[in-house]
Parts: structure tokens; C-alpha cells; sequence
């Protein structure tokens, strides 16, 4: 894992040069160029900012709130990808949702310092110097590995794993390689697994596409869906382990490496 | 291993209640999903448990063989489940039900599935779209079509996606049309054989009008047969100029299909600019029209012009009606059509052919139909720079909400506005992915001075056999069954059935916000349900156990 890390770099937002003289910019200028409230100590105001007003929602650290609904602001962007689009949703909120327009008293620089510090939590993949290589994964992922006996890419692949299609946008090099050393590590709920007996002592198992307070909802190992409710059965047993193998001995670390590669380049093109 | 096991009380295991025990196992869990033939599509009337498409079966006369919900025991219905659609927006989903799942669609291109007992949710797909639109009446998303174990839908951006029925995962995402041109897509497409059939929405931004099918597989377009013939092509002389280039003709919902006959049919809307016909003069061909394609080929077989050269925007974006019925002592194959131009139309489906026609709602634009079904226009009716009050008004007679047929009373059931506007001409010029409708309409009294009603109209006479007023202005579906009922819902917020033989009330349970879809009914391990959308929320109602 730690030898990606130094090919691995995160730009650093920031252009201190433009100093003070930027604060008195009128707001339509920066538009027109971009947002040049970006400096560290922009970035720390904005910090201090969404600390106050947009971590209820969105958490201390930005990555989104399951019971809220908040998204994770650290990965891509879906509303919004340049700083004007994300400017335009904290000033006018997004209508329909939960996301409100800041105060109207609040300037428009302080706006602009909250961008330059959701900027600082993203960095350019393309700047990402990786090890491996994207095209030898492809072909490893579909034709050298049993990557694809279980998860799905674009349409392509099985049902039994997470869909990476996008699977580039919100983990990094460091992540990918993480999960495929130890996927036992972060197992998302989707993933678990739930063994149910009914009262006939019939045992099912299937992955965990959905659990509350009185049913459940399982896809079996040939796929098949049942919604149950919990009072009908015997037992119920979760399983949070992931049913995906380690593959740090399985696969070489250049294999490895070639796989980061292609799984980081699942990602959207940058509009 | 991390595991947790949770035991349930020890009551359940005694021997003595075993046999009950398996009997409620059979009966509470949702079965296996099963893959969608093409066969099972065109037998949908035989297996009434699910609802498959969006007008139920190809023939689209929303008509249900269940039963178990009857005119003795409605008034026993209660509510089962409620889904709140998270984004709020209003929903004009029709849902389909496959073995026990429930595909809901939602504002403003999103998708769930959700155990049709319970309503709570296998999955979600949320489809991101862009942020430069073009659409003309709202986020909308009315259902989507299955085949196979895929799901195809279409989205406000004007593209289909096909998703994986199991697990929402994207399986692939063909732009249909660019949405920055004006371009959209809100129905339901439908499947016919092997294909994907779709239209597309803008003819209020000067479109180019078409019908599309896909390969289910990938996603690659088959045929496209526009609804405005190009140079050289018959019709094309119909519009002045290059005005064909820009006049609309979209085909914003769903259509039918008669597999004995082979032939598609899909409605078309208006020729765009809507209201300043000035720089279109001609027919307009086929706007306004219902066109028969050939089902493999997509070529046009017949077409037939409700409203030739219409200046009112009376789209013909109906679901067309095919019934089998008894027209002038022998049996015809019909289409039955209530227009949003105020008429009511039976044509021979098999050649276009005009059998009958008359208004079914107030009319001013027109004194009746000629012999060929030819509207004779009343001169001075369109719209002009000062405004010019006509009947319909332009959200039509009826519009886009499903109609039905029911075999067993043999009549047609229409939700109908008794309306009338001021129509204003403008001049404008064509400007890509802007507006281009040329004018507008005012009304001049309120909503509530109206009358709206649901109409039985017998098509061979077009008689209207009865009516059941509602509060202005319902843009509720309808759905009848072999228990003699007619469900549909209101402006002001009802649910309700209607005896579908006398028009009797017999059952209403207020759900408070608008009905802007079309009901539908299905059964889970012989249970029979009914379910509705209404303002956010998809509500399921069933028979007190």
C-alpha cells in the first residue's frame, strides 16, 4: 500500500501570490476567472465556515451523512463541477432538497472560501503518477483474473460485487489496492451477507440488498430476490464478512499495480 | 467471522405450528423474479397478477381480468403501504409489478425496486443529468418498459438506459437525441419483439419529431422513422419552406401494438411553432396524427391526421386503444381515440380507415368531422395578435393521461375538460435549444368555473352512456377491471372507483395531493392490489384481510 503513496500526490489548492489585492475583487471578476479565493488562508476560513454551517449535514469531514442525506463532498461532484457550479449551489441552494441557499447576507467571498476548501478536499486524477498500468489491468481484470465472475463494469460482468463503473471517482490508488489486499476491511452493508432460516428449517443466504426494522431483502446465490419479513422466520444471521478473497498472494504486485491503474481510470470524463 | 445472530421468540419453533409456519413462509415471501419474454408480454392479458407495461397490456385498454377487488366489496379497501418518492416533485409514474417486485419511476429520471407487498425498496438507480435542460412541463418520469431482466427508461436529458432488473446496476446509456437542442424524453418505451420502442418530447422547442428503436442488448439504434417526412419525401410538401426542419411533431408518449397486424402505433404532437401557423402553411404532416409502423421495420404503413395544420396545440399524444369490437354488424379491428381536439374517433386499425367520429367535450374550433374524419374548421378560430377565446382550451379536451376499454361494459372511459382559452399568436423566430411556440393562452375565469368529468362513451355511436363529474382540471388515468370497477383519481387529491357499467360511485379515499397518473392493479399470492401515485407518494390499497 505505502509504496503507491509517494506516486501518489494530492494537488495542493492554493495560489498565495494573488494575496490581498483578490479580496477586493468584485465577485463577477472572479467568476469570469475562476475562484481567486484560494489561498491557504481562504482555505482555512472556508474550513471554519463549513464547520459551522454545512457539517450538520454534510460531517466534520465532508464525506456525507446516510440519515440526512447528505452527499460526500470529498469525491466527484455530481450537481456541479467547476467552482462557479458549486459557488451557484451554496449561494442558491439546490431547490427541492434539503440543501438551502446560505444567508443572503453572507459576501460572496465568504462563499467563495467554502468552494476553495471543498476544492482542497479533491485533487486532479489526472495529475495521479501511478505505478501500474491501466490497459494491462483491463485486460487482466477481464480476461487474466476472476475480477469479473463477480463485480460488473459498464453493463460487462456479474452481480455478485459492487458495480465499479464509476469506481474511480470516490476511492483513491491507496483505497483500491487496500480493498484488493484486504477486502475484509471495509465491508459496505450492501455486501454483507444474511443466512435465514425459515420455520421449516429451510436455510437461505444471499447478500444484504436490504434490511429494516420488520423485513428483509436478500439475492440469493442464483440471483434471485426474496423480500421476507423477519417475523416469519426462525433466525436470521448476519454475516459482515465480504465473500471477496485477499489477492495479495494471488496476484503478483505489478498485477497489482496494473489493476489499480485500470480501476482508478473508472471514472466519468470530466465535463 | 463477524456475525450476529438474532433469534426470534422460541413460540415459533413448536412442532405443533409447523405446518402453519410453512404455509405463511410460502405465502409472505415475494417469488423468484422471473425474465420477461416476449411471449409473456404478449400474453400480459393472461397473467393479470402483473402489471408489465405501462398501459398493461400491448393493446393498451388498461383493462384487468383480476376480479378479487369486485363492485360488492370495494368499499372494504384500505391502504397497504405508502413509498414517498424522496425528491419532491410530482409523480406521474405508472409502476410495473413483475412476480411480487414493483419498478416505481420518479422525477426527475430515477428508478426503484421495491417488494410489491411491502414497498420497501431492493434498490435505487439515480440517474445524474446535466444542468442546461430543455423542458417544457416539468421533471417528469412516467415508468419504464421490461424485457429479459433489464429495464429500459427514458430521461430528461433524452437518453435510454437500460438497467439491470436485479440490482439497478446501469447497463448501458444511449443518447437518443441531444438534449441542449431542445430534446427530451419523459414515457415509457415499449417493447415490441426484440426491439426497444421509443419517442421523444420538445415540440414546444422546435424539434424534429421521431420514432426510435433499440437493440435491447446494446443500446444501438435499429430504425428511426421521423414524424416529419424530409425533401423528397411524401408529405414533406405539406409545410411552407424549410418550417418542416423545426415543427415539432414529437411523440412524447407511449404506443401500442397488434401483433397479428404487425403494426406499431404511436400518436404524435403538435407542428411547432404551436400557435402562429403563418410560417407552416399546409397539412403539417404527421403532426397531430396517429401513425402505423411496420414492427420490424418501423416504415409507416398508414397514418391518420386528426388535426391537419392545427394552430391550437392539440397533440394526439393519446395511448391508442385497439379493441376487437361489433361496428356496423360485423367485427372490426378498431383503434379507439379520444383527441385532445375535442373529437372522438373509431378508425379500422388495420388500414387507417375512419368509421366514426364526434365531439365528446365542448368544441368551438369545429362544426364536425367530414366523411374521411376531416375536421370542418368554424373560420376564425385561430389564434391572433389581440387573443381569441376557443374551446378546448390548450391542455386539450383530455391529453396525455390513459384512457381505457373495458370488453365486459364494451365502452371507453376518457378523463375530459370542458374548457376554453384565450389563444395569442406571436411572431418568433427559431432559435436552437430556446422556446418556439409562437403564442400562448389565457384563461379568463377560474379553474373551479369549469367541469370536468370522467366519460363512458359506447364507440360505436359515441354516445356518451354516462358521466362522473370531478373538479376541474383532472389529468388522472383510468384503469377498469373484470370486477366491474373503474379506478381513477382527481385534481383535488381523491382516489376512487367508479361502477364501471352506471358510473355509480362506489368506494373514494382522499390522499390530499393531485393524481397525475394512471392507476393500476395487480395480485401477489392470489391477493389483489391497487395502487396509485398521488402529489409524492406511491400508494398500494388492498381488501381487509
Amino acid at each position: 500500500m505505502s509504496r503507491l503513496s509517494g506516486a501518489f500526490r494530492r494537488r495542493m489548492a492554493g495560489c498565495a501570490g494573488l494575496g490581498l489585492a483578490v479580496l477586493l475583487t468584485p465577485a463577477t471578476l472572479a467568476e469570469d476567472a475562476g475562484n481567486l479565493y484560494n489561498t491557504a488562508v481562504d482555505i482555512r476560513m472556508g474550513e471554519r465556515y463549513f464547520e459551522r454551517q454545512c457539517s450538520r449535514c454534510h460531517g466534520f469531514d465532508a464525506t456525507g451523512n446516510d440519515e440526512t442525506g447528505a452527499p460526500d463532498l470529498t469525491g466527484r461532484l455530481t450537481r456541479g463541477s467547476t467552482d462557479v457550479a458549486i459557488f451557484n449551489i451554496i449561494r442558491d441552494g439546490i431547490p427541492g432538497t434539503a440543501m438551502l441557499p446560505v444567508a443572503a447576507d453572507v459576501p460572496d467571498p465568504e462563499v467563495w472560501q467554502v468552494v476553495a476548501y471543498l476544492d482542497s478536499l479533491r485533487y486532479d486524477p489526472g495529475s495521479v503518477v501511478l505505478a501500474g498500468n491501466a490497459e494491462a489491468g483491463n485486460e487482466l481484470f477481464w480476461n487474466g483474473s476472476d475480477c469479473a465472475d463477480c463485480h460488473m463494469v459498464n453493463g460487462r460482468g456479474s452481480r455478485n460485487g459492487p458495480d465499479l463503473s464509476r469506481v474511480g471517482e470516490n476511492r483513491t490508488p491507496d483505497d483500491l489496492l487496500a480493498d484488493m489486499v484486504n477486502p475484509q476491511e471495509n465491508v459496505a452493508p450492501r455486501w454483507w451477507r444474511l443466512r435465514i432460516t425459515g420455520p421449516d428449517g429451510v436455510s437461505r443466504e444471499g447478500y444484504r440488498m436490504n434490511e429494516d426494522s420488520f423485513s428483509l431483502r436478500i439475492m440469493d446465490d442464483e440471483e434471485n430476490l426474496w423480500s421476507i419479513p423477519k417475523d416469519s422466520l426462525q433466525s436470521y444471521e448476519r454475516i459482515e464478512d465480504s465473500t471477496m478473497p485477499g489477492y495479495a498472494q494471488t496476484l503478483s504486485e505489478s498485477e497489482l499495480d496494473d489493476l489499480v491503474a485500470y480501476l482508478f481510470s473508472l471514472r466519468r470524463e470530466e465535463i | 467471522m463477524k456475525s450476529i445472530l438474532r433469534s426470534l421468540p422460541p413460540a415459533l419453533l413448536l412442532p405443533a405450528l409447523a405446518a402453519a409456519q410453512e404455509q405463511q413462509l410460502q405465502t409472505v415471501i415475494t417469488p423468484a423474479f422471473s425474465p420477461i419474454t416476449w411471449e409473456r408480454l404478449v400474453d400480459a392479458k393472461n397473467e393479470p397478477e402483473n402489471w408489465m407495461m405501462y398501459s398493461g397490456t400491448l393493446d393498451s385498454q388498461r383493462h384487468s381480468l383480476l376480479d378479487q377487488i369486485n363492485t360488492e366489496n370495494v368499499s372494504e379497501l384500505e391502504m397497504k403501504w405508502a413509498y414517498q418518492i424522496p425528491v419532491i416533485d410530482r409523480a406521474e409514474t405508472v409502476p410495473l409489478v413483475v412476480d411480487g417486485i414493483m419498478f416505481i419511476t420518479e422525477a426527475p429520471s430515477n428508478v426503484t425496486a421495491v417488494d410489491a407487498r411491502t414497498g420497501r425498496v431492493y434498490w435505487r438507480y439515480d440517474h445524474e443529468l446535466p444542468e442546461d435542460l430543455r423542458i417544457c412541463c416539468g421533471r417528469n418520469n412516467r415508468g419504464v418498459a421490461i424485457l429479459g431482466e433489464t429495464l429500459f427508461m427514458s430521461t430528461l436529458d433524452a437518453h435510454l438506459v437500460a438497467i439491470d432488473a436485479r440490482t439497478g446496476n446501469l447497463l448501458w446509456n444511449t443518447e437518443v437525441a441531444h438534449h441542449a437542442s431542445g430534446y427530451s424524453k419523459t414515457a415509457a418505451p415499449l417493447i415490441v419483439k426484440d426491439l426497444v420502442v421509443t419517442g421523444i418530447a420538445g415540440g414546444e422547442f422546435g424539434i424534429r419529431g421521431f420514432i426510435d428503436a433499440y437493440d435491447p442488448e446494446t443500446g444501438e439504434l435499429v430504425w428511426r422513422t421521423h414524424t416529419i417526412p424530409g425533401p423528397g419525401e411524401f408529405g414533406n410538401d405539406t409545410w411552407l419552406g424549410d418550417s418542416w426542419a423545426t415543427g415539432g411533431s414529437a411523440t412524447w408518449i407511449t404506443g401500442s401494438y397488434d401483433a397479428e397486424l404487425n403494426q406499431i402505433y404511436w400518436g404524435t404532437g403538435n407542428p411547432g411553432p404551436d400557435w402562429n401557423g403563418d410560417v407552416r402553411l399546409g397539412d403539417n404532416l404527421y403532426s397531430d396524427s396517429v401513425l402505423a409502423l411496420n414492427g420490424d421495420t418501423g416504415e409507416i404503413e398508414w397514418y391518420f391526421q386528426f388535426t391537419p395544420h392545427d394552430v391550437h396545440d392539440y397533440d394526439a399524444i393519446q395511448i391508442p386503444i385497439l379493441a376487437d369490437i361489433e361496428f356496423g354488424g360485423e367485427m372490426r379491428n378498431t383503434m379507439l381515440w379520444a383527441n385532445r381536439n375535442g373529437f372522438f374517433y373509431t378508425l379500422d386499425r388495420a388500414t387507417g380507415e375512419f368509421l366514426l367520429g364526434d365531439t365528446y367535450a365542448s368544441v368551438t374550433w369545429a362544426s364536425g368531422l367530414d366523411p374521411n374524419g376531416r375536421p370542418i374548421r368554424v373560420p376564425g378560430m385561430a389564434p391572433t395578435y389581440e387573443g381569441i377565446m376557443v374551446s378546448p382550451p390548450i391542455v386539450g379536451a383530455t391529453n396525455w393521461y390513459s384512457p381505457a376499454f373495458n370488453p365486459d361494459t364494451g365502452l371507453f372511459y376518457v378523463t375530459s375538460f370542458d374548457g376554453e382559452q384565450e389563444f395569442f399568436k406571436r411572431d418568433e423566430d427559431y432559435e436552437e435549444g430556446e422556446r418556439y411556440t409562437g403564442g400562448g393562452g389565457r384563461y379568463t375565469q377560474p379553474m373551479d368555473a369549469f367541469h370536468s368529468s370522467i366519460r363512458a362513451i359506447d364507440p360505436t355511436t359515441v354516445d356518451i352512456v354516462w358521466e362522473f363529474p370531478i373538479m376541474p382540471r383532472s389529468s388522472a388515468g383510468i384503469t377498469t377491471t373484470a370486477g366491474g370497477l373503474l379506478f381513477s383519481g382527481s385534481a383535488d387529491g381523491y382516489f376512487f372507483a367508479l361502477d364501471a357499467a352506471t358510473g355509480e360511485e362506489l368506494w373514494n379515499v382522499s390522499l390530499s395531493r393531485r393524481v397525475h397518473a394512471a392507476p393500476m392493479t395487480w395480485s401477489v399470492d392470489g391477493e389483489q392490489f391497487v395502487t396509485i401515485a398521488s402529489g409524492n407518494v406511491v400508494f398500494t390499497f388492498g381488501l381487509r384481510n
